[in-house]
């Protein structure tokens, strides 16, 4: 059975947005192989880079803090991003334990 | 996501109702879908589509499009007989979990609005109180009290209605009691040992909050089992 287990994120969201903030919500949509975080897990983000929630265990998230203060700053609506298995050696982001995630990013507007 | 659709969303989710957010990902437009009500044209090709997810309660893209589906569905009700001192942890922890709890007590000093505040506490003995909310096979049914007179209506109505979860606080003795009685009223052997008594999974604390937290991690493990 499903539980909404709910991390009321979207309701904080619109706590940020009240506050005149700019906000990013950042969402899985896609995992491949074991990803830490299921498909629907959010994570926000404001202009300033604070953030809340989360769409890996602690992985990806820096790059998806940048990725969302390059979205506000660039005034785009959306974006894709995919992460893929880490190398330690050649990569500073990525999933260590080898799966994949596509983190969709939307403004609120 | 416009914010007039995250509003709704919020509203939706206060009122407790179920839906989905349906979201082109090649336009960043999105919509909620809702059971039995009229999709946009846009996204009125994938009707069938968006139910198949929406019944199965998942979350994911349609296949072979940029359509991404998130569903929402109602949290578990959870019935707790009993307002005692374990229930008030119980009630932080079911906050944070998001399971709906509703607090029978016919005992009208337990069942104080100063002990639970923004609580739905029914004053009443069970009987009554299940009068009041509707249960089915999706309820669970926590029984804190110990005391039969309390806990074995409740017990029994659970059992009758089916409930995924029963959970009776006890000791062993006072559960092979409370077994016995059920048994005289006619309940079967898979229908008693069907419930958790002692409750809660084995963790070693004896505090309320202790007790508490082995109880709610319980009650998350056999949702995830149905």
């Amino acid at each position: 059975m499903k539980n909404s287990f709910d991390e009321k994120i979207l309701e904080e969201a619109h706590d940020w947005v009240v506050a005149n903030q700019k906000v990013v919500l950042a969402t899985v949509i896609q995992t491949w192989g074991s990803s830490p975080r299921q498909v629907g897990s959010r994570m926000i983000v404001n202009e300033k880079g604070d953030f809340s929630g989360s769409v890996s265990g602690g992985c990806v998230e820096s790059a998806v803090v940048r990725e969302c203060i390059g979205l506000i700053k660039e005034n785009k609506p959306y974006k894709k991003i995919e992460f893929k298995v880490s190398n330690e050696s050649a990569w500073e982001v990525g999933l260590a334990c080898g799966g994949e995630i596509a983190v969709y990013l939307e403004q609120v507007n | 996501m416009k914010l007039q659709t995250l509003k709704s969303i919020i509203e939706k989710k206060k009122n407790k109702s179920e839906f989905a957010i349906i979201t082109n990902l090649t336009t960043g437009e999105s919509e909620i879908f809702e059971k039995d009500k009229p999709l946009s044209k846009e996204m009125e090709t994938y009707t069938n589509q968006i139910n198949k997810l929406f019944k199965s309660k998942k979350n994911g893209i349609i296949e072979n499009t940029e359509i991404f589906v998130e569903t929402y569905v109602l949290p578990i009700k959870v019935i707790v007989v009993g307002a005692v001192h374990i229930a008030q942890y119980l009630v932080d922890f079911a906050r944070s979990l998001n399971f709906e709890i509703s607090i029978i007590d016919p005992r009208g000093y337990f069942a104080s609005e100063q002990r639970f505040p923004d609580m739905k506490i029914i004053n009443k003995w069970p009987d009554e109180a299940f009068k009041e909310i509707e249960t089915n096979e999706n309820t669970a049914l926590i029984a804190l009290t110990h005391d039969p007179k309390i806990d074995d209506p409740a017990l029994q109505h659970a059992l009758k209605k089916n409930f995924y979860y029963i959970g009776a606080l006890g000791s062993k003795k006072t559960h092979e009691n409370r077994c016995q009685r059920l048994k005289e009223a006619g309940f079967d052997n898979d229908q008693i040992d069907s419930i958790h008594g002692p409750i809660g999974i084995k963790l070693g604390g004896r505090s309320a909050p202790e007790i508490a937290l082995s109880i709610i991690a319980q009650l998350v493990s056999e949702t995830y089992k149905k």
